[in-house]
């Protein structure tokens, strides 16, 4: 289901993915590229901002949504033209064959000459075909699709099937403890992409597989230091989300953090409300 | 009067080109080369839908689509013990339809909205894969022509 606000969204995310994060992105080049050259001494320039990564791992629905009233409506009222306009198909023709001829047998105008053909068809009637179906049918048993115990349940991967979830870290940032999506700082000499996957292993310790969607960062948030704390070195942070799809939904092992899984409408409960501007941009809510 | 007197330059008939394979665009540092987007499941309306819904996505993102073509459709049979004797029946056959949207190249930046946004639009039933075109998928798409090889491997020999 695309939602009506999704042209809206694609403009931000072409603003967000292409403008701000592009130019940077280049710069942090593996040390490797730089060629060597003993008169100009090449110095890396040092800029006064911190660089972080990190990653927005979500959890993709597992079951579909349920439908609205006005499209369950829209789907009886589709599916009940398309019944009108359809052919029968072979077994529905089975079935009348078979009605007919044992009205037929019942008239007592049966001539077994005629029905030379259905010798075999009158072992295993379309009826009887669809009686057995129709038990094994009825013999199975789904899994419930919503469990209220598990969708309360906030630290849980399988709350909630029909949504998409985003785990969120309770992480140490200056002196608090905030909840924030996992992020770690840069080392010389790693991609942000790389940063962004150390920062899941080491924050979240829970063995999460995780597909990374791309090598180039999805959105940014920049904050600058208070003037008390600010230094000629660091005057703030950058900090890079990259975007990743949880493979499978079996944790590993436990976590040392505290780690919630999240809805998008929860988000705003959890996330101061500069960072959750820049984070609403482009997690979608499809 | 001036009469004007048009004459068709005479062409020979045109003999049918080999199929050739469109050039394979190469990744180079900020976009992805030629990607197969293939669509794959039982049921061919949503399979069909899915790839149309794809293939209009690219366009209104400006992803260059190179080619959009189906696959041949692939039967399975799905055969149950009998629950009294030894023999193994027909229970189901069960089609299984791929289509594939093929894109020139997709810019990295793009990406990840891309391959989100078809994630979390993917209908149940539906197997999404995104992978590199290859010459041998290409190559793939082609019926084998026994007589042919055979011939071929007479003068060989």
């Amino acid at each position: 289901m695309v939602s009506r606000s999704f042209p809206q969204l694609l403009t931000c995310y072409n603003r967000t993915a292409v403008g701000s994060a592009g130019c940077r992105l280049f710069s942090i080049t593996p040390p490797g590229r730089a060629t060597p050259q003993s008169c100009a001494a090449v110095e890396r320039a040092t800029s006064p901002w911190t660089l972080m990564a990190a990653v927005c791992l979500q959890r993709l629905p597992i079951i579909t949504a349920d439908y609205s009233p006005i499209e369950q409506r829209f789907k009886q009222m589709m599916q009940q033209m398309e019944l009108e306009k359809s052919l029968l198909s072979d077994h529905e023709l089975r079935l009348i064959e078979d009605a007919e001829r044992m009205s037929r047998k019942q008239a007592n105008e049966y001539d077994s000459d005629e029905e030379e053909g259905h010798g075999d068809q009158e072992i295993m009637l379309a009826q009887d075909l669809e009686d057995t179906w129709e038990q094994r049918f009825r013999s199975f048993q789904p899994a419930p699709r919503v469990r209220a115990d598990l969708d309360k349940d906030l630290t849980s991967v399988q709350r909630c099937l029909a949504d998409s979830l985003v785990l969120l870290a309770e992480q140490q940032v200056g002196a608090e403890k905030l909840w924030l999506l996992p992020q770690g700082a840069w080392q010389e000499g790693e991609t942000l992409r790389q940063t962004a996957e150390r920062a899941l292993c080491s924050v979240t310790a829970a063995g999460f597989k995780a597909t990374f969607l791309s090598n180039a960062p999805c959105g940014v948030y920049k904050y600058k230091l208070p003037k008390a704390a600010r230094t000629e070195s660091s005057v703030g942070t950058k900090m890079f989300f990259f975007k990743a799809i949880l493979a499978d939904n079996a944790p590993g092992t436990a976590p040392n953090t505290a780690l919630l899984w999240v809805k998008k409408s929860e988000l705003q409960k959890y996330l101061k409300p500069a960072y959750m501007m820049k984070v609403d941009h482009f997690i979608l809510s499809l | 009067m001036s009469v004007v007197v048009y004459l068709k330059k005479f062409q020979p008939k045109k003999k049918r080109d080999k199929t050739q394979m469109k050039q394979i665009v190469s990744a180079t540092d900020t976009a992805y080369g030629t990607l197969n987007v293939k669509v794959s499941g039982y049921d061919m309306t949503v399979v069909e839908h899915y790839s149309q819904y794809i293939h209009n996505l690219c366009n209104r993102l400006g992803i260059q689509v190179a080619e959009s073509y189906a696959l041949p459709t692939k039967s399975t049979e799905v055969m149950l013990m009998q629950e009294q004797g030894n023999k193994m029946y027909v229970d189901a056959v069960l089609k299984t339809h791929q289509r594939v949207v093929q894109l020139s190249s997709l810019n990295t930046s793009l990406c990840p909205v891309f391959v989100d946004v078809l994630l979390k639009n993917q209908p149940e039933g539906v197997q999404l894969s995104v992978k590199e075109h290859t010459e041998a998928d290409f190559q793939a798409r082609f019926k084998a022509r026994p007589e042919l090889e055979g011939l071929i491997a007479q003068i060989n020999q």
